[in-house]
């Protein structure tokens, strides 16, 4: 498998959270983006900084959810792909 | 004054109008469209924060700049009548106001075309910590030509930036035989580097191109028309 570059794994991360009902734990979110630990955790702390997820606590647990920034990623990512293959950026 | 002299004058001040509107037109159609590429490209680099992006829409605002000061070098020369920035006497304007306009006017457009270069360089060569030498370059070029009132040495850096440019598209398209993608662009790339090596030329001997200034006007137009024509179609900007 070629090696994700920083957008794609980010989309991916950010899709597995939209396709579990906009909700998921943090556990379940790391095994699922194919990351290790570490490098997952350099991934959340960017995502949150630039407020593309939130973290809510339900009953002791912290759930990971998308922000309306998360989305409008999801929504443009292709444009974004598209833009940098074509100006060769 | 006889009556025909009163023509021939009224008729060079329309000659002199006619060319300032030409100028400030020319200046206007280019610094909007450099400021909608960089704005046009503000959503998709906000979201995804990618380097080449940031390099790329960097390239425009300082071509926007560049071409700002250039404008105002112009309107000088129009101003004072005379075919060259360092033949203004000083009791007619202070040389520091003009020394200044070109010194930025320099600086900017270096900057512009190390952007571009490095947008497109910068995956295979990153130097992005490096970035600063590219001002102090820049800087020092700009300021080196003005106080040595020698401004074909700057002239001489974007004929070399040219030939790199020409030597980093010939590698390019060599090394993406398979891909149909890309050439059109690095096209584009030389083709804006070419016109903007023509208006430096212009600014530094504004009798050198007479009655063909206008077509580099209008090559110079069309060639950012369509870099923005590609930029928002591909930006899905409004």
């Amino acid at each position: 498998m070629a090696k994700r570059d920083r957008l794609e794994i980010i989309k991916d991360i950010l899709s597995i959270i939209q396709s579990n009902q906009n909700s998921i734990k943090i556990t379940p979110l790391i095994r699922k983006s194919n990351l290790s630990s570490s490098n997952f955790y350099e991934y959340h702390s960017e995502l949150l900084k630039k407020n593309f997820i939130k973290e809510t606590a339900h009953s002791n647990n912290k759930f990971i959810s998308l922000t309306d920034k998360g989305l409008k990623f999801l929504e443009k990512y292709r444009t974004i792909i598209n833009f940098i293959d074509e100006f060769e950026l | 004054m006889g009556p025909g002299r009163t023509i021939l004058n009224q008729l060079a001040q329309q000659v002199v109008q006619a060319n300032i509107s030409t100028e400030i037109l020319y200046s206007f159609i280019i610094i909007v469209c450099s400021l909608m590429i960089y704005y046009g490209t503000k959503e998709i680099y906000e979201l995804s924060s990618y380097k080449g992006l940031k390099f790329f829409r960097q390239a425009f605002l300082f071509f926007a700049l560049a071409y700002f000061f250039r404008s105002f070098i112009k309107l000088i020369l129009f101003y004072f009548n005379v075919h060259g920035i360092f033949s203004i006497s000083p009791k007619l304007l202070n040389p520091l106001i003009s020394q200044i306009t070109l010194t930025l006017f320099m600086y900017f457009s270096a900057m512009a075309i190390f952007y571009l270069l490095y947008s497109v360089m910068y995956k295979k060569r990153n130097y992005e910590n490096k970035i600063y030498l590219f001002h102090v370059i820049s800087v020092v070029l700009a300021v080196f030509s003005v106080v040595s009132r020698n401004p074909f040495s700057y002239l001489g850096l974007n004929i070399l930036l040219l030939v790199f440019v020409l030597v980093i598209v010939y590698i390019s398209y060599k090394n993406s035989k398979k891909k149909t993608k890309g050439h059109n662009l690095y096209a584009i790339y030389v083709l804006l580097l070419f016109f903007w090596i023509l208006n430096i030329i212009d600014i530094l001997i504004p009798t050198f191109f007479q009655n063909f200034q206008l077509i580099v006007y209008i090559a110079s137009s069309g060639i950012f028309f369509l870099m923005l024509y590609k930029v928002l179609k591909k930006a899905g900007s409004n």
